[in-house]
């Protein structure tokens, strides 16, 4: 039973090269570029990770961080950023986030940072 | 009026002098006239009082000469000659009044009457018994008593005009005074509240921050009003240098904005092309021709985003004269409507135009001018995106010196905390869809006309943005370098 990852950016070439690069690692993925729709997605099925963008319109990323938190604590967080600061690092890294990636996202780190997350 | 190469040439100092210097004439004058008056009054009197010395040596006179006819008493006959003799005197003594007063040819007729009285009179002493002469001796003192009352009554009459026509001529130089006190007065307190008015209109345009107007209507001082509105105009004058000098301390504020904007708007694009390129070398043995070609692709897509931002940038930031010629406002209107109309019939949005007739031109760089209406309709369709009215209003201001161009849409509206911000550089509420710059942009070219752009908004119900551009007053001059 393959790992499943939903992946949540409102830049579609985010969302769409993690998918492929994820996918060929041989991992189920879904993305989202709409937060909302994510949100909703996360409520009614359980994801073994979680990598979302922390800027975004409408449902924030910090929001999605915390409602995953609450309903599946064993679910893996990890975050991307534009623009990281200290401030939302620190923020994130209390909502139990594994790892922090500033964009542009290196191909090679997310493949290693994910394996890692998910023990495979 | 008469008084306006007047005003022009003397100041307020000058004018009141001027006033309280006729007004001291017309003074000294009534003073002179009184003056004469008097002396006038004076010598009647005096006359009266010679002719009453007269009347009473001729009534003496006239009683020994009816003594003596009654009596024929010879001595009566002498008193009446002494007495005669001494009117005689009185007469001669006072011979220049008298002229003065009576006039040389009833004086002489006089002093001639007198004179055949006392002859007659010495003729009745060589023959007193003769008749003949007593009825001419009568008849010649009757005449001389008659003609002294007559001048006596005449002076009396002619003192009671002269105080009646002085008491009138008081009256009515007092009631002149007194009016003309009242028109200085009026014309002072008007002519002072005309220029406190101007200054007041001045100084609330300045209050309203219409510094370059007010500079503008600096004029050569007539008065001291003048130079105090001179020395506001130059105060304008100041205000618009300092005024410029902070626009230019928020500006390189507002450069900051611009520039972390920039970074974050561009940050997005540059990062995805990042991510596309390392993925397109790391995976380029295992993809096939069309997946390269979509990677490809997809860089263009972002370039064309970061082409849109650095155009927008460039808009913004433009240092370019705007190219000024003379247009009419409701064909500029038009001309912006026929790019968005495609747009407002996809998103279901009725438009409603109402323009005035006869609106005055404007003078103003068309495309700019689109530019702003383009921003302002594809916001309003954007705050529409399930259908609505859009209303497109061209009106003037009643003395024609202003044209508004009214948008309203039934929209969103816009949040009041968020109202202060919608002119800022990147400041948006469309996310990645917007960026931030079309309102500012619009701020600056507006400004830049000597217009105003102003918003009302309502939450759920809509906004209504208001363009304020000045009316073309020139001539019939088609452009302008």
């Amino acid at each position: 039973m393959p790992k499943s990852i939903i992946v949540i950016d409102d830049e579609e070439v985010v969302c769409k090269m993690t998918k492929m690069i994820l996918e060929k690692e041989g991992y189920e993925v879904e993305t989202y570029t709409d937060s909302t729709q994510a949100l909703a997605r996360i409520k009614e099925k359980r994801f073994d990770l979680v990598i979302t963008d922390l800027k975004m319109e409408e449902v924030d990323g910090m929001e999605i961080l915390r409602t995953v938190n609450k309903l599946y604590p064993d679910t893996e967080l990890i975050m991307i950023t534009a623009y990281a600061t200290l401030d939302t690092a620190l923020e994130a890294l209390r909502e139990r986030v594994f790892d922090f990636f500033p964009k542009p996202i290196k191909i090679e780190e997310l493949k290693e940072s994910v394996k890692k997350a998910l023990g495979t | 009026m008469a008084n306006i190469p007047f005003s022009r040439k003397f100041s307020i100092r000058q004018k009141i002098n001027i006033a309280l210097t006729i007004e001291a004439a017309i003074i000294l004058g009534i003073s002179i006239f009184i003056f004469f008056t008097f002396r006038v009054l004076l010598s009647k009197i005096h006359f009266i009082e010679v002719f009453d010395d007269i009347n009473i040596s001729f009534l003496e006179m006239r009683k020994a000469e009816k003594n003596f006819f009654l009596y024929h008493d010879i001595s009566a006959l002498s008193e009446a000659y002494t007495k005669g003799e001494k009117a005689n005197y009185t007469l001669e003594h006072n011979r220049e009044g008298l002229i003065n007063v009576l006039g040389r040819n009833t004086y002489l007729s006089i002093m001639a009457s007198l004179d055949r009285y006392l002859s007659a009179l010495q003729k009745i002493k060589k023959d007193p018994a003769n008749p003949v002469y007593e009825t001419h001796v009568r008849d010649l003192g009757h005449e001389l008593t008659q003609m002294c009352v007559h001048l006596i009554r005449r002076e009396h009459h002619k003192i009671n005009r002269i105080i009646q026509r002085s008491a009138l001529m008081l009256i009515l130089s007092f009631l002149g005074i007194f009016i003309s006190q009242l028109l200085m007065w009026n014309y002072f307190s008007s002519f002072l509240s005309r220029k406190l008015s101007k200054m007041e209109s001045l100084t609330s345009m300045i209050a309203r921050g219409q510094f370059r107007e007010v500079a503008e209507k600096r004029t050569e001082p007539e008065d001291e009003v003048g130079m105090v509105i001179n020395a506001i105009t130059r105060m304008a004058q100041e205000l618009e240098k300092r005024e410029e000098q902070v626009l230019q301390a928020k500006k390189l504020a507002s450069l900051g904005v611009l520039i972390s904007g920039v970074a974050h708007e561009l940050g997005n694009p540059l990062n995805n092309i990042s991510m596309i390129a390392e993925g397109y070398l790391s995976y380029y043995d295992s993809l096939s021709d069309e997946e390269r070609k979509n990677f490809m692709q997809e860089v263009q897509v972002q370039g064309e985003r970061i082409k849109k931002i650095v155009r927008n940038l460039l808009d913004f930031a433009r240092q370019k004269k705007p190219e000024f010629k003379v247009s009419s406002p409701t064909e500029v209107v038009e001309k912006s409507i026929s790019l968005v109309e495609n747009q407002l019939k996809v998103s279901k949005i009725r438009l409603h135009r109402s323009y005035e007739e006869d609106i005055p031109p404007i003078y103003v760089d068309e495309n700019q001018i689109q530019q702003v209406l383009i921003n302002l309709f594809t916001n309003a369709i954007h705050a529409m995106s399930t259908g609505g009215d859009l209303f497109v209003d061209v009106y003037s201001s009643s003395d024609r010196g202003k044209v508004y161009i009214k948008i309203k849409d039934t929209g969103t509206g816009i949040n009041p905390d968020l109202l202060p911000h919608i002119f800022d550089p990147f400041f948006t509420t469309k996310g990645t869809k917007g960026t931030g710059l079309g309102l500012s942009v619009s701020y600056g070219i507006i400004r830049e006309h000597n217009g105003k752009i102003s918003v009302e908004t309502e939450v759920n119900k809509g906004t209504t943005f208001t363009i304020e551009l000045p009316a073309w007053k020139g001539e019939k001059e088609e452009t302008h370098a």
